[in-house]
């Protein structure tokens, strides 16, 4: 089994980086391949919104950087970890510079889903999506934001299954492992 | 904020959201129109694009500086993958932690415009709660969102020059104006008229979707359309 880790972890931010490190070893401990992407160290353009993926060169964006070996990576994984700084509710901007590249990986092509419209997957497989987002305290409407907008892309993203956690950036990294634990073995989105 | 206490010359700064060139988006398009009532309530305005704006350091610091002496901050953006793109969110961390840092004791009026590319609203409403949280923890004052669903019908045109297809959103945008120039948030009326629908969403399904077998046609990749470039290397071949 294959995992990718996007870590969306800003310049400084030691507990995200903690965190990444705490999820690559409880996977490799069980016989999982890793694949962590330390995004902000990594050269990677920002979508052009020119949709050139969907109807000039299908499948693969125009810009031939480390972004398009990102949603391959992806693609390629059983499980894929969104890895972030909790920011307004959302993604780090290092996160959603390699989210929004990812486009490549669906159809431009409509379909409804459950009564909504979204676009077919371009892929036979996709990976299960687990988000693990960090705050420094507890923040109702933050987490739920979060957990709303890992619900929203596993729809987009076609993935079978789909968690978010949340965790407070003061956890020991027993704690953290303690948390993950349940969540990477014995919860939905591997189930 | 209101109508007894406004001072004499206002500002209002439209930043930008969008990656696509300059006069080329639906959310420049919405952002100009809104901007342009607002001068006609003797409000002035600057516009920045994010995309430039995050070239240079430079750029960034008259953006913050702009933000400093603004009374209304208006931000148009498209959304991506069900929320802000990271043009934005890049920029928005920048502004927050600006504002945090150097607490200016003013809370300018926030609002956020949104449009998505599929035909219901809905779609924008994380988006705008994203925006809300940022307002609050950069001192904003949440002047309210509007969404706009099937964006793709405007495909970069001044809703003032699209005729009767964008009757509501001119309407929205009126309302809107008056209620911010009063230094009120965005009205539920002017919310409503933006989220009603252009056109159904079957229709704009089918006109999408002919739309992107044309654009394949003329790139000569109409039978690409479907191609998985990743496949063969992830054992899906």
């Amino acid at each position: 089994m294959n995992a990718t880790i996007l870590n969306g972890a800003l310049t400084g931010d030691c507990a995200v980086d903690a965190v990444n490190n705490i999820l690559k070893g409880e996977l490799t401990a069980q016989g999982w391949q890793v694949r962590s992407w330390q995004l902000r160290e990594e050269k990677i353009a920002f979508c052009l919104g020119c949709f050139e993926c969907w109807v000039k060169s299908p499948g693969l964006c125009r810009i031939d950087d480390v972004g398009r070996d990102v949603a391959e990576s992806v693609i390629a994984s059983d499980l894929a970890i969104y890895l972030t700084p909790i920011t307004f509710g959302g993604y780090s901007s290092e996160l959603k510079k390699a989210v929004d590249r990812s486009i490549c990986l669906i159809s431009p092509f409509f379909q409804r889903i459950d009564g909504e419209v979204h676009h077919h997957a371009r892929y036979k497989h996709f990976p299960r999506l687990l988000g693990v987002g960090l705050l420094p305290a507890p923040d109702t409407e933050q987490e739920d934001i979060f957990r709303t907008l890992v619900s929203r892309n596993a729809i987009n993203m076609h993935a079978p299954t789909q968690q978010a956690l949340v965790l407070y950036n003061d956890r020991s990294t027993d704690e953290i492992s303690a948390l993950l634990q349940p969540v990477l073995f014995e919860g939905r989105v591997l189930a | 904020m209101t109508i007894a206490n406004l001072p004499e010359t206002r500002h209002a700064v439209l930043l930008v959201g969008s990656a696509k060139p300059e006069g080329a988006s639906t959310s420049q398009a919405l952002g100009e129109a809104l901007l342009t009532r607002l001068t006609a309530h003797g409000i002035a305005g600057s516009t920045f694009l994010v995309q430039r704006v995050l070239r240079t350091e430079e750029r960034i610091q008259q953006l913050l500086a702009a933000i400093n002496t603004a009374d209304i901050v208006v931000l148009a953006f498209p959304l991506y993958v069900d929320t802000l793109p990271y043009l934005v969110t890049s920029t928005l961390e920048r502004i927050a932690r600006h504002r945090q840092e150097t607490a200016s004791g003013s809370a300018p009026l926030f609002v956020a415009i949104v449009n998505c590319g599929f035909p219901e609203v809905a779609h924008n409403a994380l988006a705008l709660r994203v925006c809300r949280q940022f307002a609050r923890q950069a001192h904003f004052t949440w002047g309210g969102g509007l969404a706009l669903g099937g964006g793709g019908v405007l495909n970069g045109q001044s809703p003032d020059q699209a005729g009767g297809k964008a009757r509501r959103i001119m309407q929205s945008l009126n309302l809107a104006a008056d209620a911010l120039a009063q230094g009120q948030p965005v009205p539920e009326a002017a919310v409503g008229l933006m989220a009603r629908p252009i056109i159904p969403a079957g229709l704009y399904m089918l006109m999408g979707d002919i739309g992107w077998v044309q654009q394949a046609w003329q790139n000569d990749v109409l039978w690409k359309l479907g191609n998985r470039p990743f496949a063969e290397r992830i054992g899906q071949g």
